[in-house]
């Protein structure tokens, strides 16, 4: 069991992998493809390591598939709607906290427009919330 | 906490496109930067992570198992029902049928990132640390950032989130049992960490009417879905859901701009959540 186990692993952990970087290199091939197909006069305007050499970004951007650019955002809204669901979904406090610690979260950053503070503010007053509703309760 | 630089000051509803909001960093600030830009993903980790060690090793995984499935696998959801169906006694091609489904979703993620990663050869190995947390981050903050910090900044991120992960399941093994009933309001409140980041992700993106609805939708599908007993199908039937009411929305309105005689619609410089206006 013991080796099957290691080898399901294994199995998982390379599917896993490919699932995550072969799209990448996909991409890359498509990118190439459409800046070699439009010609060679357009050269890159930024060679340095962290750029596609490809094309510049936003026109790379533009080339993404359009179901593809469109879906990305929505993942990140899909995640935030599953992951907002409190675990004791039948708990009334829970979503309590929840509904507090999203109202918190969306005030802090109309003020600070940040990434850490106003997820440090949703986390202490979902956390403020879920400790008075023990402490209450 | 926050870095200075994740969105320019005050900018209105209609922020301007990220991609025009560039940061210019040495390869140390960008390293920095990937690191202060994971911290609520650390938070957000910590706490499953030590779940996952204590469920796996309940489940009669070994420490070293636990810790190799949280390094090589990296994928929480995945790694869940792993330890569920083994545990269960499941057929084991059945077993990596079903968690490599789960992990389906992320074919979306890499394409996305393309534009704004290079040719180095360590962009498709860093694509090992390419979860929904990392992609949400990077999908906003690379286009901010000058193409020379790009790599630093996913490599440090990536890598704190990854270090979080493999460390919690690790700590999560070895002593989750009494780390749980010590604090057990702690495994409670950090993972909260995660949608507050999600939504502070999300706000930028609420820059015209179209896309606010798609989103407010998505999100509303995704918790119905939850609700109904899918989490884990939830996340990309709502974003299909979405992405299909953007197209229904793009079409009735370029229809409609077509009998006015304008034909735009709501083109491309909308798909990544970038108003009209953004463009003009």
């Amino acid at each position: 069991m013991s080796d099957d186990l290691w080898l399901v692993i294994a199995l998982i952990a390379v599917g896993t992998f490919a699932i995550r970087a072969v799209p990448l290199l996909w991409m890359r091939r498509h990118l190439q493809r459409r800046h070699l197909a439009r010609g060679p006069q357009r050269m890159p305007a930024n060679e340095a390591e962290g750029a596609s050499d490809a094309t510049e970004p936003t026109e790379a951007a533009a080339s993404i598939p359009g179901w593809l650019s469109i879906l990305a955002p929505l993942m990140i809204a899909a995640m935030f709607g599953v992951s907002v669901v409190p675990a004791a979904i039948d708990s009334g406090s829970a979503w309590l906290a929840s509904i507090s610690g999203v109202v918190a979260t969306l005030l802090t950053w109309r003020r600070t427009r940040s990434l850490g503070w106003p997820v440090f503010t949703g986390v202490l007053v979902y956390g403020l919330v879920v400790v008075l509703d023990g402490v209450m309760f | 906490m926050a870095a200075a630089h994740w969105l320019p000051p005050k900018p209105s509803i209609r922020a301007p496109p990220a991609s025009q909001v560039v940061t210019a960093l040495t390869r140390e600030q960008a390293w920095l930067s990937g690191l202060r830009d994971a911290i609520p993903l650390f938070g957000g980790y910590i706490p499953v992570a030590i779940s996952f060690g204590l469920v796996a090793t309940q489940a009669g995984f070994s420490f070293w198992q636990t810790v190799m499935v949280s390094t090589l696998i990296y994928a929480g959801a995945s790694q869940f029902l792993l330890v569920a169906m083994v545990a269960s006694g499941a057929p084991l091609w059945l077993i990596v049928v079903m968690t490599l489904l789960i992990n389906a979703r992320h074919m979306v993620y890499a394409p996305n990132l393309t534009p704004w990663l290079g040719r180095s050869r360590w962009w498709p190995w860093l694509m090992h640390g390419l979860t929904d947390q990392i992609f949400a981050l990077a999908h906003i903050r690379l286009p901010q950032l000058a193409p020379e910090a790009r790599l630093g900044w996913f490599a440090a991120a990536m890598l704190l989130a990854w270090a979080s992960w493999v460390g919690g399941s690790a700590l999560g093994a070895v002593a989750g049992a009494e780390l749980t009933a010590r604090w057990p309001l702690l495994g409670e409140i950090m993972p909260f960490a995660l949608p507050a980041l999600f939504l502070v992700l999300l706000l930028p993106r609420f820059t015209s009417r179209l896309w606010t609805l798609v989103v407010t939708v998505t999100i509303v599908l995704a918790i119905v879905l939850k609700l109904a007993g899918l989490p884990n199908a939830s996340i990309p039937l709502a974003a299909i859901g979405g992405a299909a009411l953007y197209q229904w929305v793009s079409q009735q309105t370029s229809r409609r701009s077509d009998r006015w005689g304008d034909g735009q619609g709501d083109k491309h410089g909308d798909r990544r959540g970038i108003g009209r206006h953004d463009n003009e």
